[in-house]
This record gives C-alpha cells, sequence and structure tokens, in this order.
C-alpha cells in the first residue's frame, strides 16, 4: 500500500511539471469544484470558470509557440504537441475564454449555473485532451467525455431540451463506440495504438472498415451526413452559448481534427477519397438546403454548421496540399462566423424571448452591434470576398480544381456542389437577416421592447466579427502562422487573389450603389399611408378582427423558398426529409423498435412456451457438441 | 497466523446461515432486531472478503478440509483467487443493499422474514463460490435458488407470485439437469471432490459422457445465469421482487450462480476447450437479443432485467474468447455489471419509493426533485452505456479489443451494435424519468431517506473510480490474480493438492 502511494505521488509530481497535462487536469478539476458547488453558488462557479479560462489561454499560448512538445508516461500516458494540434489548441482556449465571457450576462439568473460552468470546463479540459493525446486509448477515453459534456450541456436548458440532449449523446456515444472498434482494428494491422507513425496501405477489408470506422466518429463529431442529425436539434433546443460552444466550433475543431489525422496515417486511394467527396459534397448541398427552409433561428444556423462540413471534408478529400490547409483553414473561420452567429442568436433570443423567425423583426436599430456582427458573419459564411469564409472556401475550390489534373471528371461534380452550396448559403442568410433585423417589427416583440446585450455578450460577438474580418484581409499572415506548419508539404496557390485591389474595388461597388441608392429615392420620397386594393391599410381586417398591419402586407422573406420546394426533384425530396428518412437516428430508431417487437413476440410470459423454448435449445447444443 | 486464515473460510457461509434462523426467531418479537444483526453481518462479511484478498494473494490457494478430513474422502473449502474476486463482489454489494433496504423494506410488512430469506441466498452465494465440493455446489446452489423463489414473491401480489412460481418451474428443472451432470460425473469419476474430479477426467481423455454432462451443466447453469435461450424467468422474475433484491439477484445470483459457476465447473474442472466457441455464441445472443428486448420496453424495472440478460452476453463473450485478455474483460465487465446494475435497480427502487411508479411514460422530471437518485443514476446509465470515465468503458474497452485481437471482428461489431443499443435504451430511461417535464401529480415527492442515498452515492462512487482497477498496482492481488486463476483451468487441481499438502 505504501508503495502505492509513493508511486502515485511520484506520479503526481511528474505530471505536475507538465504543461500539457495542467491544460488538461486543470479544468477538469475546477469543473469539479463547480459541479459541487451549491446551487446558489452560480457567480463564483462563473469567476471560477473564468478564471480557469485565462489559465488555460495562458498555458496554451506558449505551448502553441513552442511548436512541438511531447510527454509520456508508462506508455500509455501519451501526450504530443505538433503542428496540427498546436493551433486548434490555441483556437480551443480561445473559444472557451469568449464562450465564458459572454456566459456571464447570458447565464444570468438561470438555474443550475454551477453544472453549466462545470460542464463547460469539463468539455474544455477533455478538448484538449482529446487534441493533445497521441495515444489512441487517452483520445478514445476525452473523446466519450467530451459526449457525456455534450448530453449534459444540451439538457441543460430544461425539459423541452431532453429529446435533443438524447440524441446527441446517441449518435456521438455510438459513433464512439465504432471508434472502438476502429481503434482495435487498428492495433490488429499495426500492432501500436500510437496516433503517428507510417501510414497503413489500405489492402483487405480490415484496413477499410478501420478507416471507416474511425471516420465515422469525425463524421459525428463534426456533423458531417449521414450523422447529422443531432446537430440541428443540438442548436435549436440547447442555450446558445452552448450551441457557440460545442457544434458550432469545438466540435467541428475536433472532428475536422481527428479526420485529418486519420487520413494521415493510412495512405489514401482513390476510392476512399471518392467516398470522403462524396460525403462532403452531399452534406454541403443537402444540408444547405434543409437550411433554406426552416423557420428557427438556431436551427436554421445549426443546418449550416452542417453544410459548411461539407466544404471542410471536400477539402480534405482533395489529398493536396492546398485543399487540406484550405480545409483547415474553413475549419479555424467557420468556428468564427458560426460561433459569432449563435452568439448572435443568443443575443436575439436573450431580448426577444424568442428565435422563431416569423415572430422576429425590426430588430436593427435595436440591436445594433449584434446587427453588425450578424451582418459579417453572414458574409463570410457565404463567402463573399473579402472575408474569411472567402479564403478559405477559395482555397477549397483550388485545391479540388488541381485534383482534377490528375484525370477524372467528377471534380467537376464536387466544385459545382461546392459553388451551388456557396450560392444557397447567401440566399438563406439574406432570408435570416431580413426576418430578423430588418422586416417589420411583430407585435411579440415590439412587446418586448428589445434593447442592445450587454458589454459582456456584446464584446465576444463583436470580436469574432472582427477576426472575421481580419482573416480575410490578412489571410496570408494567419495561413502561414496556424495552417501551414499543420500541413506536411508546400503549399502553393494556383489561382492568384489580391485582396487589396479586390477591397477597393467591392467597397467602390457598394458605395457607389449607395451613392445611386441616396441620388436617385432618398432624396425625395414620396410619404403616404400604406394602402391595398385602393383602401388603406389600417381600415382593412386582414387576419381575424385584428387590424391589419404593414407587417401583414409585406413581400416576407422566410417564405421565398417556397417556389423551390414547390419545384419537382426538391418537392419529392422534402417530403421524404420531412419522413425524417435521411435521419440515421430515426431511421436506427424504427428499425430497432421493430426488431424488439420480433423478439418480444416470442416473450408471452406462458410457461409452457418458455419451457417448451428451453427444450429445444438444449436440443440444439446437444446436437452441436455432440 | 495460518489457522485464523482457514477457519475464515466456513465463516462466509456459517455466519450468514445462522444468523438467518436466529433473525427468524428473534425478528418477531424485537423490531430492530433484524435490521442491526443484517448489517453487522453484511458488514463482517464485507471485512472479511477484504482480508480474504490479501490472505489469498500470498500463497496459492487455501484449502479448508471440513471436519478435518481428507480430500477427496472429505468436503473441502477452497478460496482462490477467482473465489476472492467473486466474494468481495457479493459482500460489498450485500452490504450496500442492506443499508438500502432499512429503510426501503419499511413499505413491507413482515421484515424480518425477508432478512432471513436475504441471508439465506448470501449463504447460498457464498457457498457456492467457496465450495471445493461438486455436490455441494448443487446444494449451495439450492440454497440460494429457494431463498430467492421465496424474495421475488415477497410483495405476494398475483403478479409477483406468478413470477416466483415460473421462476421456480424453470429453476428446479434446472436444478435437475445440474444434479443429472453431477451425478453422471459421480460414476464416470468416482469423485466429488472438484479438484480430483478435474484429475480424473484430464486423464481418461475421450468419452462421450463429458460432451454430454457438459450441455447439461450450459443447460443448468445457463438458466441460473439467464443465458439465451435460457433466460425466460428473468424478465419476469427480476422486476417482481423489492428493489434491493431485483439489486441482489441482477447484481449478484445470476453470477454467483450461473455466470461463476460455469467458469469453474467448465474452467476448472472439465477443461474449457468445447465450451468456449458455445459460450461465445450463446453470450453475443443474449447480448444483442437482451438488448433489442430492453430498447422496447417502457417498465423500468423490466428494462434493467432485459439488460442483464444482455449484460451477461458481454461477460459470456469475453471470457468465451479463452485468451487472457478476453478473460481478463470478461471479469472485470462482471465486477462493474454488478455494480451498474444494482445502483440502477435501487435507482429504479428509489423513484418507485418516492412516486409509487415504474412506468417510464408516466415520470418525467424527477431531477428536480430527487438530485442525489438523478445524478446517481446517470452515472449507472453511463457506466453501463460504456461512456468513459465510468467503469463500463474499461470492460467494454478490453472486451471489444480481445474480440479482434483473438481474431473476431464479427463479434467485436456485435458487442459495438448492442453497446449503441445499450446507449440508446439508458438515454431513453434519462430521459422519460429524470429529464422532460415535471408531471403535476409529482410536485409533492421527496428524496428518498438518507441511508438509501448513501447507498446509491457510494455504488456511484464505485462506478466512477472503478476504471482504477486496471491500474497494475490496484489489480494486481484482485483482478488479474482472478483471471490469471480462470486462465489457468485445469491447474486448479494442482494447487489445490499442493495447498494441503
Amino acid at each position: 500500500m505504501n508503495e502505492l502511494i509513493a508511486q502515485s505521488n511520484m506520479l503526481l509530481t511528474d505530471l505536475s511539471a507538465q504543461p500539457m497535462v495542467l491544460l488538461i487536469a486543470v479544468p477538469l478539476f475546477a469543473g469539479i469544484v463547480c459541479r459541487f458547488l451549491p446551487s446558489k453558488g452560480g457567480a463564483v462557479a462563473a469567476v471560477i470558470a473564468f478564471l480557469t479560462g485565462i489559465y488555460a489561454f495562458l498555458i496554451a499560448w506558449p505551448l502553441f509557440n513552442a511548436k512541438a512538445a511531447a510527454f509520456s508516461h508508462h506508455n500509455w500516458l501519451a501526450l504530443r504537441l505538433d503542428g496540427i494540434n498546436g493551433f486548434i489548441l490555441l483556437a480551443t482556449t480561445v473559444f472557451s475564454l469568449l464562450i465564458l465571457i459572454y456566459s456571464f450576462g447570458f447565464m444570468k439568473g438561470k438555474d443550475r449555473q454551477n453544472h453549466y460552468y462545470a460542464y463547460i470546463l469539463w468539455t474544455l479540459g477533455a478538448s484538449c485532451g482529446a487534441l493533445l493525446a497521441s495515444e489512441f486509448i487517452l483520445l478514445l477515453v476525452f473523446w466519450g467525455i467530451l459526449g457525456v459534456t455534450l448530453y449534459l450541456l444540451t439538457g441543460i436548458s430544461g425539459p423541452e431540451a431532453a429529446g435533443a440532449a438524447k440524441k446527441a449523446a446517441i449518435v456521438i456515444g455510438g459513433s464512439d463506440s465504432i471508434l472502438i472498434l476502429g481503434i482495435a482494428l487498428l492495433w490488429v494491422i499495426r500492432h501500436t495504438t500510437r496516433m503517428q507513425g507510417a501510414p497503413v496501405e489500405f489492402g483487405g477489408p480490415l484496413s477499410y472498415i478501420a478507416f471507416f470506422c474511425l471516420a465515422t466518429a469525425a463524421f459525428a463529431k463534426a456533423g458531417a451526413m449521414p450523422f447529422h442529425s443531432w446537430v440541428p436539434d443540438c442548436g435549436e433546443k440547447a442555450p446558445a452559448s452552448v450551441a457557440a460552444f460545442l457544434p458550432a466550433s469545438l466540435d467541428k475543431l475536433l472532428g475536422i481534427y481527428f479526420l485529418y489525422r486519420t487520413t494521415t496515417l493510412f495512405t489514401m486511394n482513390s476510392g476512399v477519397t471518392t467516398a470522403l467527396a462524396v460525403i462532403g459534397a452531399g452534406t454541403i448541398i443537402f444540408a444547405v438546403m434543409m437550411a433554406l427552409v426552416q423557420h428557427d433561428l438556431k436551427r436554421l444556423l445549426s443546418y449550416h454548421a452542417v453544410s459548411q462540413v461539407g466544404y471542410m471534408v471536400l477539402g480534405i478529400s482533395t489529398g493536396t496540399p492546398l485543399g487540406i490547409a484550405g480545409s483547415l483553414f474553413h475549419m479555424l473561420n467557420h468556428a468564427m462566423y458560426k460561433s459569432c452567429l449563435f452568439l448572435c442568436a443568443g443575443a436575439i433570443e436573450h431580448r426577444t424571448g424568442t428565435s422563431d423567425l416569423d415572430k422576429l423583426g425590426g430588430l436593427a436599430k435595436a440591436m445594433p452591434v449584434t446587427l453588425f456582427s450578424c451582418i459579417i458573419a453572414s458574409m463570410a459564411i457565404s463567402g463573399i470576398p473579402p472575408l474569411n469564409g472567402f479564403a478559405s472556401k477559395w482555397m477549397i475550390y483550388q485545391g479540388i480544381i488541381e485534383s482534377g489534373r490528375s484525370g477524372g471528371v467528377l471534380w467537376v461534380v464536387w466544385l459545382t456542389a461546392a459553388m451551388v452550396g456557396s450560392a444557397l448559403t447567401l440566399a438563406s442568410f439574406v432570408k435570416l437577416l431580413h426576418a430578423s433585423f430588418f422586416r417589420q417589427p411583430s407585435p411579440e416583440v415590439a412587446a418586448a421592447k428589445p434593447r442592445e446585450v450587454g458589454p459582456g455578450m456584446w464584446l465576444p460577438m463583436g470580436f469574432l466579427a472582427l477576426l472575421c474580418v481580419a482573416f480575410g484581409l490578412r489571410y496570408l499572415s494567419p495561413l502561414s502562422r496556424f495552417i501551414f506548419p499543420a500541413v506536411n508539404a508546400p503549399v502553393s496557390f494556383t489561382g492568384k487573389w489580391f485582396v487589396g485591389p479586390a477591397t477597393v474595388m467591392i467597397a467602390g461597388a457598394l458605395f457607389g450603389g449607395l451613392l445611386l441608392y441616396l441620388l436617385g429615392t432618398v432624396k425625395k420620397p414620396r410619404v403616404c399611408r400604406t394602402y391595398i386594393g385602393g383602401e388603406y391599410l389600417d381600415e382593412v381586417y386582414i387576419s381575424g378582427s385584428e387590424k391589419s398591419t404593414a407587417r401583414d402586407v409585406e413581400v416576407t422573406g422566410v417564405d421565398f423558398y417556397q417556389t423551390i420546394r414547390d419545384m419537382t426533384p426538391f418537392k419529392q425530396i422534402y417530403t421524404m426529409a420531412q419522413w425524417k428518412l435521411f435521419d440515421l437516428y430515426e431511421v436506427g430508431t424504427h428499425v430497432s423498435f421493430f426488431i424488439s417487437k420480433i423478439f418480444q413476440f416470442f416473450h408471452t410470459g406462458v410457461l409452457r412456451q418458455y419451457i417448451s423454448w428451453y427444450v429445444i435449445g438444449m436440443i440444439i447444443l446437444l446436437w452441436l457438441m455432440k | 497466523m495460518s489457522g485464523i486464515n482457514y477457519t475464515m473460510i466456513p465463516l462466509f457461509v456459517a455466519l450468514p446461515l445462522t444468523v438467518s434462523f436466529l433473525i427468524m426467531l428473534l425478528g418477531n418479537r424485537v423490531r430492530w432486531i433484524s435490521d442491526m444483526l443484517c448489517t453487522v453481518v453484511a458488514l463482517a462479511l464485507c471485512l472479511l472478503s477484504f482480508y480474504a484478498v490479501g490472505v489469498a494473494s500470498g500463497s496459492g490457494p487455501l484449502v479448508y478440509r471440513m471436519g478435518g478430513w481428507l480430500p477427496p474422502a472429505g468436503i473441502c473449502l477452497v478460496l482462490d483467487s477467482l473465489s476472492v474476486f467473486m466474494l468481495v463482489i457479493v459482500n460489498v454489494i450485500t452490504l450496500i443493499v442492506t443499508i438500502y433496504a432499512i429503510n426501503y423494506m419499511e413499505q413491507y410488512t413482515a421484515k424480518s422474514k425477508f432478512y432471513a430469506l436475504f441471508l439465506l441466498m448470501l449463504a447460498g452465494m457464498n457457498g457456492v463460490i467457496v465450495t471445493g465440493d461438486m455436490f455441494n455446489l448443487f446444494v449451495f446452489l439450492e440454497i440460494g435458488s429457494i431463498a430467492s423463489y421465496g424474495l421475488v414473491a415477497f410483495g405476494t401480489e398475483e403478479e409477483e407470485l406468478e413470477a416466483s412460481f415460473k421462476y421456480m418451474i424453470m429453476g428446479s428443472i434446472a436444478g435437475l439437469f445440474i444434479l443429472l451432470g453431477i451425478g453422471l460425473l459421480y460414476s464416470y469419476t468416482s469423485t466429488l471432490n472438484m479438484a480430483d474430479m478435474a484429475l480424473v477426467v484430464s486423464e481418461k481423455s475421450g468419452s462421450k459422457l463429458i460432451g454430454f454432462v457438459s450441455v447439461l451443466f450450459l443447460v443448468g447453469f445457463g438458466l441460473k445465469g439467464a443465458l439465451f435461450p435460457f433466460h425466460w424467468w428473468l424478465p419476469d422474475a427480476h422486476p417482481s421482487a423489492p428493489a434491493p433484491i431485483s439489486a441482489m439477484l441482477s447484481g449478484l445470483l445470476i453470477k454467483a450462480l450461473g455466470v461463476y459457476a460455469l467458469i469453474r465447473v467448465f474452467f476448472s474442472v472439465l477443461g474449457a476447450t468445447a465450451f468456449l466457441p458455445v459460450a461465445m455464441v450463446l453470450g453475443t445472443m443474449s447480448m444483442v437479443i437482451g438488448v433489442f428486448l430492453a430498447v422496447g420496453q417502457w417498465d423500468f424495472k423490466r428494462l434493467l432485467a432485459y439488460h442483464s440478460i444482455s449484460q451477461v452476453g458481454y461477460i459470456m463473450l469475453g471470457i468465451g474468447l479463452g485468451t487472457p485478455l478476453g478473460i481478463l474483460g470478461g471479469l472485470f465487465h462482471l465486477f462493474n455489471h454488478s455494480m451498474f446494475k444494482s445502483l440502477l435497480f435501487l435507482n429504479s427502487g428509489a423513484v418507485d419509493y418516492a412516486t409509487g411508479s415504474r412506468n417510464l411514460k408516466e415520470l418525467g422530471g424527477l431531477r428536480e426533485r430527487m438530485p442525489v437518485s438523478a445524478s446517481t443514476s446517470m452515472v449507472a446509465s453511463m457506466s453501463i452505456a460504456g461512456l468513459p470515465p465510468f467503469n463500463g468503458f474499461w470492460s467494454k474497452l478490453i472486451i471489444i479489443i480481445a474480440c479482434v485481437d483473438a481474431g473476431h471482428p464479427v463479434y467485436a461489431a456485435w458487442a459495438v451494435v448492442a453497446s449503441i443499443m445499450t446507449l440508446a435504451s439508458f438515454m431513453k430511461v434519462q430521459k422519460y424519468v429524470f429529464f422532460g417535464e415535471l408531471k403535476e401529480k409529482f410536485n409533492a415527492i421527496k428524496e428518498v431517506p438518507f441511508a438509501m442515498q448513501f447507498s446509491m452515492v457510494f455504488l456511484a462512487a464505485i462506478c466512477f473510480l472503478g476504471g482504477l482497477l486496471l491500474v497494475p498496482a490496484v489489480s494486481g492481488d484482485f483482478l488479474q490474480s482472478a483471471a490469471d486463476t480462470v486462465a489457468n483451468g485445469t491447474e486448479y487441481a494442482k494447487m489445490v493438492f499442493q495447498s494441503l499438502q
């Protein structure tokens, strides 16, 4: 026993000297402290969490600058920092810190704050662990803890989130089990559970199964199809800060990181890359089509969070350094603008009490910072130059084109999918911006008297929006600092993009448009009462006995997709989506209940039958073991 | 020193047996005495089992000669690493369940009868674990089973009596098969001592009889262990019993009487070669079919009962692999399953105690009112679903890796399927019982009394820390040496005879 204590003492001293270990252990421990604070201690928990967040950042920054570090203990506790995970680690701590700052205002007065901060801290610690682990088993542990905290964080917003939490837990937890299988198979192939080493050549079914098992875990975490269906539910029902934290940023970082890590462990062949590209392109198009028809702000954003993963997967599938660099850059950019968007949604929900696009409107004047951040982030996600979303998409496009040089025509399909997806993204964000900010305010919103959120909430939003601009304008500097070290090959651009002149031209065009607008209409607007069919609007009754308002006759942006919805191929697809045919989780539920029914059929509770089955079982055994 | 060690062994049987009858005599006269006696016995046995860990790890197995007679003529009790492993599990859970029962069983009349039967069942289980004699194995098995028939029917409602009746009929059939098997083996080897029997069986090889006897044992112990297709009694019997008993039945009885007996008889006595593939196939079928049956259930305890079938499947799959890693995983899962399944049944009991309902559709939102039950059941659900860092994760991980390592990736895939379904059904439990909307009629419910909370928290702590058993410094004398004992197979006989000299 004494020996054991001495051993663990030594282990502890050994470990506590390691910044990488501290980065994992301190948030986990601080989380435990928060979790067991009395439920009134929400403010204390917030402070502890904030300090821990700063601490994590202060550790992650020198680690990132150090570029490389390795640590292993007893062979299984192996951590390793390299070009790939260093910048993701830094990004993780930054996002955590921003979310924690945002949560000060957002969570004020809500129940279970101590739980909330505990789970956030556990997520932070486990994410750092999953990123730094260089041993598959260790990764698996942290990966699984992340599933648990996702479940707990989603469920925190109350009874209505129970279903979404369950779904997220089953999809993520299920993919963890598949990951175990993948790791076991890979172990049999490679005889090591280290995450570095010579890549495995594909050959025989086991290596393919192993690859796709690992990829499944990455897809489920990142939210690529067909394991995406937890993202929209989680994004809609979880608190906005959680949606911004997990499905929007951290899960993407981790999922794509792991996918990339996995591809470095295998020598990719064209069959596998095509499969990845199909998943990527399919995810882009399908999810963006679903996003178009959503009426809930957070759900719409979640579908985009799925759609954007498609770009990242597509970028990795190109196999070219440029495509991969684009993919990793897109991952980072996506985390910024999507977090920003979810935080905006949270701010809107915080002030109006709803995230239903049909009930929103007219927030432009009331919430200027939110509007500003939201516009920037919307343009970034739609890939409008010169913002960061454009820079990374541009790299992915070039990567696709470059991969086409080695032959084949499929790259045209991938490129088309990526570009069409981009256009549709823009369409749905026009809808979002119009519905929430620019159209006439609804009675509910007017009654809520919205005003701008406090600085604790708008600072993270504004910061992220500015980051989107900065990463777009000076895209070469983050690329060379963060991304290029992660790609083990020199990256060269094939197409040229001059951000300076282009920005000037775009700004000029915008200015010109504004000028025309001011010259043409604003000078002498004709102001009159709104009328419809020759009668003044406030004298006709449109809906029930209520007097109609300008909102009723407005051309809404929310329903503009109806024409697409009624077109022939799309109509059927949307109907199938309504039946949840594309939702692996729902399909799985039905199938397993069906199987359950079959087995239950035999459990009649009649003793005679049970004894008969018993004897039949015995006879079969006798026959087998004769 | 060694004198004390040897005399310790019969205490595992004698103590609960004596106190059981004592409680029957005194329990009705003095109200508090049965509570106290039972708790004291459980505590004593628990401490004794911990002591046994230290003792057994020192030398080979300890053998106690009943009445001083030398085996093979005399009856002996054997304490080797596997027995110690099982004894710790059984007696720890028993202690926790006893503490829980102090409050819980207030709902029933005749609490002292409950304790008497409870200790009788404990005596049966401990007896099965420590015995070194085939016929005694049968006797203890029947003692444990008969006590459990009584306990299943303890509520004496229609449903409970029916379940108990079915359980009794099927259990008796299984008992007869076991007895027949033992009789045939006796006629074949002319001895009843396990170690001696093992020697004789290994000397006389190639008889058809061994195959037949193997089937009889598989069918018999398989029923006690609820292995598919001999599991039919379990989904009725386990939910019908009072919650502490459900915890004992699912957590311990099926393992002591079923899984342990199978391991002991096949690995230590008969030699495991023919048993392994059958155990793997039956284990996998139990695992998959059990979990699919569970996922469609709406009765909390019945759902848990089906999961017991499924989890026993995991254990058998791991052990059936026959590789050291597989056996380690199987035994570790046995330990873990005892912990989390007992906890889950205690949780269901707490819910039943507070709300009077076990129907998932009627419940909801209980985490608002019952935070301790909610968080402990969350821990247990995560454990059984195999999410890290809880104990179930580690054993499932080992079993899956062992499957692939032994060249059976298809079995591993089935284990993954079952794991996903397990997760799904426990997420369902969490959603419908503890998350969701709190029903109006449950607005006034309160958290359960302290003793019940204590038991649940204690088990949750074990679930949380269970992974530490894999650390070599901790597991060397306990889990690892138990797995080695199983893997050594019929070395058992040699060890026993060695320590007799």
